[in-house]
């Protein structure tokens, strides 16, 4: 059984937009990495992670956000997260994300609180 | 008045990746067919989810399975699901592994599975023997709105 996790990019002026779609476990979690990293090497520093369409995570997925987390502010740079259901929310708080990245409810708001 | 069970399930699933996504898949129509909020459905399903992965990772059973039971029941008050999660592996020490826990809000890449299952349960406990396998009991409440 697989559940694949789709993600799309939107380059903004400042930074980029990822988009996941489905399960974020380890593979999931993977997969968002890899992007996220390809990202970092050409030079972005704020990325925004839009979750509207995942509904699940789990905590092997949620630790790999931890590495991008803190490979980025390695770099000197800031992820956020925006559109979370209320119980990723509520695990990303338990998991110690919600220290280190910025959540908000909507993209609107996230993209001009980060200067996108 | 007395509690009935309205609708019990009972599933026994390989231990494969991803296969979490099936049981909590079970759950979530078991729980919406009570009436059950669409976050508490969402927390039973995180749950499961992490009891899941346990048992897949850290059981080290030989028959490479997860035995599942859901249990349904309604009153006047509301409703209750009650989930237990078996394997046949190895046990474990549910305190020492609580002392190893991260502090809640501390970044911490493992080791969260079983607080995420008492953050989105109401109740959880675990039995657990060495080499007799551990079951993690859950339930989820649900006041009835009228």
């Amino acid at each position: 059984m697989t559940e694949e996790l789709k993600v799309a990019v939107e380059r903004k002026n400042q930074g980029a937009i990822l988009y996941t779609k489905g399960y974020i476990n380890n593979v999931g979690g993977e997969e968002i990495a890899n992007r996220a990293y390809e990202l970092m090497d050409g030079g972005v520093k704020t990325l925004l992670l839009n979750l509207r369409e995942t509904k699940i995570v789990n905590s092997i997925g949620i630790s790999i956000l931890i590495e991008i987390i803190e490979k980025m502010m390695d770099k000197g740079g800031k992820i956020a997260f925006c559109c979370l259901t209320p119980v990723i929310h509520k695990t990303f708080q338990i998991m110690g994300l919600a220290n280190y990245a910025s959540i908000y409810d909507n993209e609107e708001v996230a993209v001009k609180e980060l200067g996108m | 008045m007395t509690a009935t069970a309205d609708r019990q399930m009972e599933l026994t699933l390989p231990m494969v990746p991803d296969i979490e996504i099936a049981a909590a898949r079970a759950v979530a129509n078991l729980a919406r067919e009570m009436g059950m909020s669409s976050e508490h459905v969402d927390e039973m399903q995180h749950a499961v989810i992490e009891a899941c992965i346990n048992a897949r990772e850290h059981s080290g059973c030989a028959d490479n399975r997860i035995y599942l039971r859901f249990l349904g029941t309604s009153d006047s008050d509301g409703s209750r699901i009650d989930i237990w999660v078996t394997d046949h592996g190895k046990g474990f020490d549910p305190q020492e592994a609580r002392s190893r826990r991260p502090v809640p809000g501390t970044p911490h890449k493992r080791g969260r599975g079983l607080q995420l299952i008492e953050l989105h349960m109401d109740e959880v406990d675990i039995s657990t023997t060495r080499n007799g396998g551990t079951t993690i009991h859950m339930v989820k409440y649900e006041k009835r709105h009228d």
